[in-house]
């Protein structure tokens, strides 16, 4: 009985010691990201009306944060970007939105925004995001109201 | 009430069993003692009441107390306190031929846990909770920016009072534009 | 409450099974018949009726006095009958041969042991049982307690969990199913 057992465990152990490696290379086969998919939408707020566009019914809370009476998608726009690649998205308004992602630690995508008009630089800022969340960018005046950009990132 | 026989037949059951007020018990006893149709579902019902018990009572009355205590003791003594019954639930695991294959398993488990780990990047160990952004440095080239965070929704604002500085020295008076956060 | 059953249990409480023993010659017949009543199955009611006196004494320090002794232990009894008739999922016709053997057994059994002696008819005692199986165990467990103990339709809610009406409406429905398959042997 107890040969049988000293053989099962000794079994035991060989199949362990098997395994080890495995569960040692396998945390170093994981692949660093390559890249991020970002994508921003345009929304214009305003108080002229109680419309809420149902495309933005996902936002509905985020939104609410912000207390106007009307909000429309006005664009979407997505694009894939490397680390440190900068992605260029045209804002209604002659404004130009520019993304450069930097760095994704502790599962946050870090994110060199910048908003400008024509040539002039409106904003600069960087951000850090929860990977797949996103963050609101909002002021710039358009037409009878304002625009907010709902800006968010996916590692990919 | 209104007695007729079919409301009778409906409260019979009631009646029988005394759960009626006296005005209706008393209207109904007198329709079924005139009544031969009310008066033999009666006799029906009281009959089903009397075969059902009698048939349960003569069954019970073949059970003996003591194999039916023993029963009863042998439960209560096999009660063992929480913590023994807890270990001897547990017990089985311990086996020594057990522990040797929980071992392997524990191990392919962990790697499996792990491998499916680098296909979700976002996934991390108590980590990742909510959405707000942390803003390390902000920089609106002369005009006013605010930073909100609203940590009901976990959502980041960041805020670009575009006119504000021109606005400002013209009127104190917020425009309609500004927003009310 | 009965003053004497309330002694027993306090003697219970304090850990004296002899006094436990007491309750239980009282009441094993009285449970026995509630638990049968429901399951219509001899062996299934046995084992199920000492679980309740067990989990009546697990659970006696529980016991404040609030209601009687006895509903105390029919509301459990009815519930683990209820919850024990949805584990088995056993078909009707399972549960009929067994009780039907009963009767069987009765046809040939000397006069004095026979368990259905008491009934008019040997086929009555057969209708009766099958036209029990056809009821659902809520309704089997309203007529059974009104047929035992003539509980008050208020006390069988609070035992069942609900109102003085449902156990109202769940009796007439149970008596009338029950006339409509005896009919003719009433």
């Amino acid at each position: 009985m107890m040969k049988l057992l000293e053989s099962r465990l000794r079994r035991t152990l060989l199949f362990s010691l098997f395994l080890l490696p495995l569960s040692v290379s396998a945390p170093a086969g994981e692949k660093a990201p390559q890249g991020v998919q970002l994508s921003i939408g345009t929304i214009l707020a305003s108080n002229e009306s109680d419309d809420f566009d149902a495309k933005l019914s996902k936002m509905k809370n985020q939104l609410e944060v912000i207390k106007y009476s009307s909000y429309r998608l006005v664009k979407e726009e997505s694009q894939k970007v490397p680390w440190n690649g900068n992605a260029l998205f045209e804002i209604p308004g002659g404004r130009t939105l520019a993304v450069m992602p930097q760095e994704y630690r502790n599962s946050r995508v870090s994110l060199k925004v910048r908003l400008q008009e024509g040539e002039k630089p409106l904003l600069d800022t960087t951000v850090r995001i929860r990977n797949r969340g996103n963050f609101l960018l909002g002021g710039p005046a358009h037409e009878e109201g304002v625009l907010i950009l709902s800006i968010s990132a996916t590692v990919q | 009430m209104k007695t007729n026989c079919e409301t009778v037949k409906n409260s019979l059951g009631a009646w029988l069993d005394g759960e009626l007020g006296h005005a209706d018990a008393e209207e109904i006893r007198r329709h079924v003692e005139g009544c031969p149709s009310c008066s033999g579902e009666r006799r029906r019902l009281e009959r089903v009441q009397v075969v059902l018990s009698g048939v349960l009572e003569t069954e019970a009355s073949r059970v003996a107390f003591e194999p039916f205590w023993d029963g009863v003791r042998r439960r209560i003594s096999e009660e063992r306190p929480r913590q023994a019954r807890l270990w001897e639930w547990a017990r089985p695991a311990f086996y020594p031929q057990r522990i040797a294959w929980a071992v392997p398993v524990a191990i392919v488990f962990l790697l499996a846990i792990f491998s499916l780990v680098q296909y979700a990047p976002g996934w991390r160990w108590g980590v990742n909770r909510g959405n707000v952004a942390a803003v390390d440095s902000i920089d609106g080239h002369g005009f006013n920016v605010a930073v909100l965070r609203e940590s009901k929704t976990k959502t980041t604002v960041i805020w670009l009072f575009e006119s504000q500085e021109e606005d400002d020295e013209a009127s104190g008076e917020p425009t309609a534009k500004d927003p009310a956060f | 409450m009965d003053l004497s059953d309330w002694e027993l249990v306090q003697r219970c409480q304090n850990g004296d099974v002899a006094a436990f023993q007491e309750l239980v010659a009282k009441y094993y017949r009285k449970v026995y018949m509630v638990v049968l009543g429901i399951l219509n199955h001899r062996d299934d009611a046995m084992e199920v009726a000492q679980e309740v006196f067990f989990r009546a004494y697990r659970s006696i320090q529980g016991f404040k006095g609030g209601s009687a002794f006895y509903t105390w232990l029919y509301r459990i009894a009815v519930n683990l009958s209820i919850d024990f008739q949805r584990r088995q999922k056993r078909g009707p016709t399972e549960l009929r041969e067994t009780m039907d053997e009963a009767v069987d057994n009765a046809e040939g059994a000397s006069s004095a042991n026979d368990p259905f002696l008491d009934l008019q008819s040997k086929e009555l005692g057969q209708r009766l049982v099958a036209a029990i199986n056809e009821l659902t165990p809520d309704h089997r467990a309203v007529i059974v307690m009104r047929a035992i103990e003539g509980l008050s339709y208020k006390d069988i809610g609070r035992m069942l969990g609900c109102s003085e009406g449902t156990v109202m409406s769940r009796l007439h429905y149970a008596r009338k199913k029950l006339q409509e398959k005896l009919g003719p042997y009433l």
